[in-house]
């Protein structure tokens, strides 16, 4: 989850008269976890679904709903214009169709406003704009650009000055030298043809969705922004402008339009859309009995906007809103506007009967047994690695399933057997008082059209006078005392057992495990100084199975 | 409060009063006890005052091979002085009958003037009672001495033979009764043992910690009316993200959170229908191309809801309540705080009556029974269910608020595809993080380090 710093004071100067506590009492019950606070300062994550809570702007429209400063939907005020265009050439279609945009004038631009941009920027990008993939922003200094733009395509030979650069360099020396280019060049394959923005005297305005070009940077003293969003869906193009235009609006900027035509591109309407949400609903899935003034009430405190009709409401949604699929996300704004903290938990009688599934019974029973035993329940992880389930334990690694990229060196490989685990489990109890016995019951992994998850025991016992006889014991009585069944031991060979102290266990003609005194080496690999013995038998294939 | 003693210690001061000085070996023959035994007696009486232990080095004398030959027939000198008591013998005679001896013998007996030499005939001048040596043989022979019981000249005598005597050095112990054990009246006393004493411990054969915190919660859900649904931790993408409205380029499957298995896709991953439903869903409403090998992907499940989901969908009951326990899986580096693999604990309920505020009322039952009742909610955020809350619950301990399980209602865009037609409340969470609290840990890789001294130790009713 994305995390914001924000600060006190400067929420309190957009929300209106309001206590530092009030704000940290409500930003919970918007959804937004207080990770820390420092004087001032607080740091906050947020959902993924609500990128206008990226800035202390969109936060700020939030908390005056919810604390009833003002509701009802933000509508966005956007000054019809003629002066303002972009004209799209057909060759972006294959690359990046999609261009969008809108002005923003006469703000007040200061250090923590420009923080705030970014951090909203960097936020769009990774959330709805997949990492850059299907939508990516730009925001220039307006007064840099003469237009009307040209979205167009030009060829990786194509150079321009790039932001934090000072001299010229082309797409292709972008792509393989800067940051960003290494970051999402990938994003534009191998195309040799790449999107670009040039304004009226062919100056590269923008490389989307890689970089803006050094001349349009926003700073302290620019006071009028053109916004450009390009991408792979006009919606979410257009959705993503959408939350860009809310927030420089709410930060005090005059939105005027863009004119965009060519290529199956058209001006963004940043409309506000139409839901009906049926107030019993609402009232059946919250478990309340609200009226519909009520209702109206708590939508509104959502920042929407409520208008009845019969026991239907009728709701206006801002473009920015987008994480508004359908009526039971606007039952979910009910329920916020209402205050999470007014609910009161009931409990409704059980028609069920509970039942504890079978397998976990049985499985309780036979760790019962291993205790009865004298053995210590041991938990190792499914996930392990080649040293652990290989190469210490000298046994062969044809068919393994192994996970990609894990950032754990020790979690690496799904274990096809329980043993190697309970050998590493001794290995690091070396200075412990023996005998030590322990037992798991657990999943293995077995590669079967395409994964076989199977339940298996083993059980290993390590002191001075381990031997097979002790161990053939545990197998036979735990085995006759859980399940009732007997099973034979049969001479074997197997790389990770004494030869000549080896058998397969046999249960009804099939092999359902091995059994036998650890090999010296393996005991010597890890440093273990007394006998160990040990057996594992799948319970799948022999007393689970008979359910 | 009355002394107690052990048998042990009784028989020992009772035979030490009848006879004050003794060895342990002088104990063992009195009171019939074992070495071992009397060893450990000592050192109770020693510690309670009421022995005293002396322990003094002495050395004993004993015969060695030569010296038991002498004690046996006679010391060579006074043999061979028998030999000639009765008139002059031949030396070549006397050679033969006395073998390796006879030269010391002839050396002795003829620097002290007992025999004279003429040619080759041996006659004896003058014959002592007794020979220097002859008395400290036969004492060391009758018995172990030392140094101190012998007479210095004779034993001086002796020592110059090559294997005559053995001197061995021997620490001795005298023990001896304090003045107040020597009052105490042990008749007396009844049979107690020294109930206050140490006793060695014990390792007992157990169920691991965590296991316990499992079945506690299992127990819970069950008697709430609940019943447990099992399913396979290697999962398609589909039933882990699809089914759950997680779109395929969501970040959230990328590999950082996921765990992929390396080529690995599964073929059959749902009925026809269900697929077709599912991808119309992600297409209307994510605007993207929906791509069935990004379906068929295998991958190690990153919660249970992927069990919970499609037994919904294959049984689409009315009303059920039903969990579903087990490993789940983030490819995060290990710390204090993460595990790569860890149990959830994820509850649903089916019904037509189903709302949020049962929700919060069974979450609030879950939290009691496990002995948590300061607990709130706060909304919060999953991809698949709306409304969705998240408890929190106060930690005295910590004096603090933490997070627990999350909650909500499935979104319409879940079960509409998969032909589920009543609202299902879901909710689950960690259950190490329980789990830590209960068993007051800071590290949550403990419950896998499988270290025994923790195991062994570690109290099981918390």
């Amino acid at each position: 989850m994305p995390v914001i710093e924000l600060s006190y004071s400067r929420l309190q100067k957009l929300i209106g008269k309001v206590s530092k506590k009030q704000i940290s009492d409500s930003l919970p019950f918007l959804g937004l976890d207080i990770e820390s606070e420092d004087k001032d300062l607080v740091r906050i994550e947020y959902s993924p679904n609500r990128p206008d809570y990226s800035t202390d702007y969109g936060i700020a429209l939030g908390l005056q709903g919810l604390l009833g400063i003002k509701t009802g939907s933000v509508k966005l005020t956007i000054k019809k214009s003629k002066n303002y265009n972009i004209i799209v050439k057909p060759t972006v279609s294959k690359i990046r169709p999609f261009v969008t945009g809108i002005i923003a004038k006469n703000g007040k631009i200061d250090d923590k406003t420009i923080k705030q941009l970014m951090t909203m920027q960097e936020d769009l990008h990774f959330g709805i704009g997949r990492k850059r993939k299907k939508s990516s922003i730009g925001i220039h200094d307006l007064d840099k650009i003469s237009f009307p733009l040209i979205y167009t395509t030009t060829t990786r030979n194509h150079k321009f000055i790039p932001l934090n650069s000072e001299k010229e360099l082309s797409i292709s020396e972008i792509l393989s030298d800067t940051e960003t280019g290494k970051d999402y060049g990938s994003v534009l394959g191998q195309s040799s043809q790449v999107p670009i923005i040039m304004d009226a005297n062919e100056k590269t305005v923008s490389f989307p969705p890689i970089i803006n070009a050094a001349i349009t940077i926003v700073t302290t003293k620019t006071k009028n922004l053109f916004v450009e969003v390009t991408g792979i869906n006009k919606d979410d193009a257009e959705d993503m402008l959408s939350v860009v235009a809310t927030i420089l609006q709410s930060a005090g900027f005059t939105l005027e339009h863009i004119q965009i035509s060519g290529a199956k591109n058209s001006s963004p309407k940043l409309q506000e859309k139409k839901m009906i949400v049926d107030s019993s609903l609402i009232n059946q899935t919250l478990g309340l009995n609200l009226n519909i003034a009520k209702i109206i009430t708590s939508l509104k405190k959502s920042r929407l906007t409520a208008l009845s009709k019969g026991k239907n409401i009728v709701c206006l949604i801002p473009a920015y809103r987008f994480d508004i699929f359908g009526p039971m996300d606007l039952v979910e704004e009910v329920a916020l506007g209402y205050g999470i903290q007014n609910f009161e938990p009931t409990i409704s009688p059980s028609q069920t009967i509970g039942q504890t599934n079978p397998v976990s019974l049985q499985l309780k029973s036979f760790d019962q047994t291993m205790i009865g035993l004298g053995f210590l329940e041991a938990l190792n992880s499914s996930l392990s690695s080649k040293r652990v389930l290989y190469d210490m334990t000298n046994r062969n690694s044809k068919k393994i399933i192994s996970v990609l990229d894990s950032k754990s060196q020790e979690h690496t490989i799904l274990r096809d057997s329980i043993l190697p685990g309970l050998l590493e489990n001794l290995s690091r109890n070396i200075h412990e008082s023996y005998p030590q016995k322990m037992f798991e019951t657990g999943s293995i992994f077995n590669l079967d059209n395409p994964i076989s998850e199977k339940t298996n025991l083993a059980v290993i016992s390590a002191h001075k006078d381990a031997n097979f006889t002790e161990i053939k014991s545990v197998l036979q009585t735990v085995l006759k005392i859980g399940f009732g069944i007997q099973i034979e031991t049969q001479t074997a060979i197997n790389s990770s057992f004494k030869n000549g102290h080896c058998a397969n266990i046999i249960f009804n003609k099939n092999i359902i495990g091995i059994i036998g005194e650890i090999d010296s080496k393996i005991i010597d690999n890890y440093k273990i100084r007394v006998p160990v013995v040990g057996f594992e038998i799948s319970l799948s294939d022999s007393v689970l199975k008979s359910i | 409060m009355s002394q107690v003693f052990h048998d042990i210690e009784k028989k020992i001061i009772t035979s030490l009063k009848e006879n004050p000085f003794q060895t342990p070996e002088t104990l063992e023959k009195s009171t019939q006890l074992l070495p071992d035994q009397i060893r450990r007696g000592i050192e109770w009486l020693k510690l309670k005052n009421l022995a005293i232990v002396d322990e003094s080095k002495s050395s004993t004398m004993s015969l060695g091979k030569n010296g038991l030959d002498s004690f046996e027939k006679g010391l060579p000198e006074r043999r061979l002085l028998n030999l000639v008591k009765n008139g002059p013998r031949k030396l070549s005679d006397l050679q033969k009958e006395l073998g390796f001896i006879f030269g010391p013998a002839m050396g002795l007996c003829r620097k002290n003037n007992w025999i004279e030499t003429s040619s080759d005939e041996i006659i004896l001048k003058t014959t002592p009672s007794i020979l220097p040596g002859e008395k400290t043989l036969q004492q060391i022979g009758s018995g172990k001495l030392s140094k101190s019981e012998l007479d210095t000249i004779d034993l001086t005598e002796l020592l110059k033979r090559p294997d005559f005597i053995v001197e061995d050095i021997v620490k001795s112990k005298k023990i001896s009764l304090t003045n107040s054990a020597k009052s105490i009246d042990i008749s007396n006393i009844s049979g107690a043992i020294d109930v206050e004493a140490k006793v060695p411990e014990l390792f007992v054969a157990r169920t691991h910690p965590l296991k316990d915190t499992i079945d506690e919660i299992r127990e819970i859900f069950v008697t709430l009316g609940f019943s447990e649904i099992l399913g396979n931790m290697t999962q398609s993408s589909f039933w882990n993200f699809d089914a759950l409205f997680t779109p395929q380029d969501h970040p959230a499957r990328e590999l950082q959170d996921t765990f992929f298995l390396d080529g690995i896709s599964a073929k059959k991953i749902g009925t026809a229908e269900q697929i077709r439903k599912v991808s119309d869903s992600h297409k209307k409403n994510w605007r993207y191309q929906w791509d069935i090998n990004e379906a068929r992907k295998m991958v190690l499940r990153t919660h249970t809801t992927c069990v919970t989901i499609k037994h919904l969908a294959e049984n689409k009951p009315d009303e059920a309540r039903i969990f579903s326990l087990g490993r789940v899986f983030r490819n995060e580096k290990v710390s204090y705080k993460h595990l790569v693999e860890f149990n959830q604990i994820e509850g649903i309920v089916v019904g037509k009556d189903a709302n949020l505020r049962n929700l919060m009322g069974i979450q609030r039952e879950f939290y009691k029974r496990i002995g948590i009742t300061k607990i709130k909610f706060w909304p919060t955020f999953f991809p698949y269910t709306e409304p969705s809350l998240q408890t929190m619950v106060y930690n005295e301990k910590l004096g603090k608020w933490i997070e627990l399980f999350g909650m909500g209602i499935f979104r319409p865009e879940v079960t509409k595809p998969l032909g589920i037609t009543k609202p299902v409340l879901a909710w689950g969470g960690g259950i190490e993080r329980i789990a830590m609290l209960k068993y007051d840990l800071d590290d949550v890789r403990e419950f896998y380090n499988n270290n025994l001294g923790w195991l062994r130790s570690n109290t099981k009713c918390q």
